[in-house]
């Protein structure tokens, strides 16, 4: 893609979702959309940290761990210790990065089914934990959180109080976006800089990259703590949105739901968990009306979209232009 | 104490056998066959079905649910699992088919049997008890059986034509294609059998703890702990972690039952640990 | 001339089997030494061995006088030993020149976090990286199969390109495995000849092979070890007439060993 076709496509999506959005939902009143398009934004931050552990060539299950850990930090420090949301937003993503690498350290050794199950299992360690501890308030979870304050820096203020605004769905909706926008950004810088090329040498042959001095526990690490950041932060948006957190908020069914939206959308696309999340979750929630038949219905087309684009939805694109330029 | 341990290898006969037939088809296709669960209450309600409602002999059961699964995972295998692999980049792209075919099956089983727990007549009753140990006659039963079908499953892979081409196919695809090895035909029949395994285990264990729908995801993940226990896609290793994940939540239930839970957190956390510690599990091979 | 590479009473031990046993030798700097013995003989473990892929059970190696032995593998490359693998292992999805480039990872002066910003130094790397393949390709006549994906390559090419790879990480000494196995005579003349450019672009080289007439032409000095253990070292004169070493050779069902 040549600059000006690359600036006027990202303009053409930030103008679609922070602007035609918005006005068409106000238009049509649906203002359930913003539920929906809110979650949408959060599960594709949590994908996109699954995608890129699949980057580095490992199978990552375990994300729901890591969303229900940002959650509860997040609740824990606003209504225990009455720390400001915006505060808690960074601080829940980086203990999770912090826990992410502790546990990443001995586990990223594992590789292809044995990683991904140790991740499956971490997170019912996580659920069982958010149990048992005391300070997690067991089974009845946390609830009644307060709705973010107003953020302010040096007396101005950026973001105004959610509790006194007409239409917090509208503020949350904008910040989910908000945040999708900056991790997919960074997704795509880091994708198509050269640690991208250095992530993809972990991929194909983690031998060969030390033989040539990378020190590939280290990398391996380092992408699994942004991957767990990107969790930590959505489940801590989640929390905040629906201003309660339990053991169950995300299990491992949210786990594999994030691996499988970027399956969907396709492993070689850092757009892939995006769209992956996009169309599982409308799929699912339009299928709605099938009643009883929508797990049947839902599963069938997985599996036919499975048998033809085994490679991602956006793997189409490569096959229209491979055809294209065959034909002409 | 001998209550404990025998709890334990009734229990760890039933998983053994489950999580052999999830590594036969991990060793021979390299799937990680999420919809095992899934298969094993499918062979649950078959056997409901079949000699609870129909009242036929509950032998006629168990084989109708062994071969209904044996039939539907070689179709899985020859017209989706093959399919996939051929087309596809990346050889996980498979774990998405396995966990759609797992919905589908949750659906299916859903839509059929609804969502009632189902139980069925006992097949043999009374109850073995002397001092310390008491075992109903049926689970006794259900164990013994258990364990002549990993018997029978072991001496097939290791005497039988189709075993021994099945190791090969295992040890090293490439070199069994050439070899002479028909890897398509035997891949889909290691399918069927490892189906046909999670089917026979859920017409057993239906006439103990009943089946519902819902249990098929935790059966799953259950299969996969004692894999990784024993080591993906070793037989032996299947066994073993069968039995030992058996023995600890036998052990965990009785040690801690007042702490609830905490038991499986003990066994995940533990599970974590040793993996860090030998990453192939206790017989693996390195990438399974 | 200087010793480079020490290895003393290098033992490994894998259960109740010996699979080095005290060997020691010396590389010395700016030449080229092979390692040769039959099949089994523990060539390939003393190989990993020496390149910090695997941890000795007792005895060590030193670079430049210093103990390099329980070193990780990336942490010796950066001290400039660096290995070959036999021709898969290559990042197979990226294009040859790729291959190359990646491979010049230890010449970054920019950070991750720099590459992830783009900073000036980041950019300079980049173009210095891709300078430097390209003399690479050159060097070793891939340039015209620069943009080809490494998983399409023909046997040859791949051989070159896993060399190719090891050079880009600016190496002190290239340890090659195998590096004529499984080629004919002419692809055999060919990669001697290339090893031997090596050496003119200031290269020490330690190679371990099975190709014994290659070996001949080729090395200063060869070491023999069978049963894991040195039978014999010396030029190739020397290995060529000494007894010990034609025992073993004409004791296993070896193939021709041109002797």
């Amino acid at each position: 893609m040549t600059r000006v076709a690359k600036a006027a496509s990202i303009s053409a999506f930030l103008a679609v979702v922070f602007i035609l959005v918005p006005v068409l939902i106000i238009a049509t009143g649906r203002t359930d959309l913003y539920y929906t398009l809110t979650s949408v934004a959060l599960l594709s931050i949590a994908s996109a940290g699954v995608w890129l552990t699949f980057f580095i060539g490992r199978i990552n299950i375990g994300q729901g761990a890591y969303a229900l850990m940002g959650g509860y930090v997040s609740a824990i420090l606003v209504v225990n210790y009455g720390v400001s949301f915006w505060l808690t937003l960074p601080l829940a993503g980086l203990f999770c990065a912090a826990a992410s690498i502790l546990i990443g350290y001995p586990i990223l050794r594992l590789r292809g089914v044995y990683f991904a199950m140790v991740t499956l299992v971490l997170t019912e360690v996580a659920r069982l934990l958010a149990l048992a501890l005391p300070i997690t308030n067991g089974a009845k979870g946390m609830v009644s959180i307060p709705l973010p304050g107003a953020l302010s820096i040096f007396g101005v203020t950026i973001i105004p109080n959610f509790a006194g605004m007409q239409s917090p769905r509208l503020a949350f909706y904008l910040l989910a976006v908000t945040m999708m926008v900056l991790c997919f950004a960074a997704m795509y810088r880091l994708v198509n800089s050269r640690i991208g090329k250095l992530c993809q040498s972990l991929q194909q042959n983690e031998e060969l990259a030390s033989s040539i001095g990378v020190n590939i526990a280290y990398l391996r690490v380092i992408a699994y703590a942004i991957s767990s950041f990107f969790g930590g932060v959505a489940g801590a948006i989640f929390a905040a949105i629906s201003q309660s957190i339990y053991p169950s908020s995300f299990t491992v069914t949210d786990s594999i739901n994030f691996m499988l939206n970027c399956f969907f959308g396709g492993l070689g696309y850092v757009f892939g968990p995006m769209l992956g999340t996009l169309v599982l979750y409308f799929g699912w929630d339009l299928l709605f009306q099938t009643g009883k038949f929508q797990l049947l219905i839902y599963s069938t087309l997985m599996i036919v979209l499975m048998l033809f684009l085994p490679n991602g939805l956006l793997s189409l694109g490569d096959l229209l232009r491979k055809r294209g330029s065959n034909n002409g | 104490m001998e209550q404990v341990i025998a709890n334990g290898l009734y229990l760890g006969a039933q998983y053994a056998l489950i999580a052999l037939g999830l590594t036969l088809i991990f060793a021979l296709m390299n799937v990680l066959n999420f919809a095992h669960g899934q298969m094993y209450v499918l062979g649950g309600f078959i056997t409901y079905t079949v000699y609870g409602q129909l009242g036929l002999p509950f032998v006629v059961a168990l084989l109708a649910s062994g071969m209904t699964l044996a039939v539907i995972g070689a179709l899985m295998e020859k017209y989706l699992f093959r399919t996939v692999i051929k087309r596809s980049h990346r050889e996980e792209s498979t774990m998405l088919l396995a966990a759609a075919t797992a919905f589908f099956f949750d659906a299916v089983i859903l839509l059929i049997f609804g969502e009632k727990q189902r139980g069925v007549p006992k097949i043999v009753k009374g109850v073995f008890n002397t001092d310390g140990l008491i075992m109903p006659y049926d689970r006794i039963a259900v164990g013994a059986l258990a364990i002549v079908f990993i018997a029978a499953f072991i001496l097939y892979m290791q005497y039988s034509r189709p075993g021994r081409a099945m190791r090969a196919l295992a040890q090293d695809r490439v070199a069994a294609q050439l070899m002479g090895v028909a890897v398509e035909r035997y891949s889909m029949i290691g399918f069927a059998m490892g189906a046909m395994l999670a089917g026979i285990v859920g017409g057993l264990l239906v006439t103990i703890t009943g089946v519902n729908s819902g249990i098929g995801g935790p059966i799953s993940i259950k299969a996969f702990m004692m894999v990784m226990i024993g080591g993906a896609g070793v037989v032996g290793g299947a066994i073993a972690g069968g039995f030992i994940l058996g023995m600890m939540e036998s052990v965990g239930l009785t040690v801690l039952r007042e702490y609830g839970d905490v038991t499986y957190l003990v066994i995940f956390a533990a599970l974590m640990v040793f993996l860090s510690i030998r990453p192939n599990g206790l017989m693996g091979k390195p990438w399974g | 001339m200087v010793d480079l590479l020490q290895v003393s009473g290098l033992t490994k031990r894998f259960g109740g089997l010996v699979a080095v046993n005290n060997v020691s030798f010396t590389v010395r700097e700016k030449e080229i030494l092979a390692v040769i013995g039959p099949n089994g003989a523990g060539k390939s473990t003393l190989f990993k061995l020496i390149a910090s892929f695997l941890r000795p059970t007792s005895g060590e190696v030193l670079f430049k006088g210093e103990r390099i032995s329980d070193l990780a593998p990336h942490i010796a490359a950066r001290k400039g030993i660096v290995r070959t693998f036999q021709e898969t292992t290559i990042f197979k999805n990226m294009s040859v020149r790729e291959n190359v480039i990646i491979a010049h990872h230890l010449r970054s002066k920019a950070n991750l976090l720099g590459f992830f910003l783009g900073t000036k130094l980041a950019k300079a790397d980049e173009q210095a990286f891709g300078t430097s393949a390209d003399e690479i390709l050159e060097f070793l006549g891939l340039s015209a199969i620069s943009s080809e994906i490494a998983k399409n390559l023909p046997h040859g090419h791949l051989r070159a390109l896993g060399i190719a790879i090891g050079l880009a990480t600016n190496p002190t000494i290239l340890l090659l495995d195998e590096p004529f196995a499984g080629m004919n005579h002419d692809e055999t003349m060919k990669a001697v000849a290339m090893v031997r450019r090596l050496r003119e672009r200031g290269l020490t080289v330690l190679l371990v092979e099975h190709d014994m007439p290659a070996v001949m032409k080729i090395s200063d000095r060869i070491v023999v070890i069978n049963f894991g253990e040195k039978i014999a070292e010396g030029t190739p004169a020397e290995i060529q007439s000494n007894a010990k070493v034609i025992e073993a050779y004409l004791g296993s069902e070896d193939e021709a060993i041109g002797l």
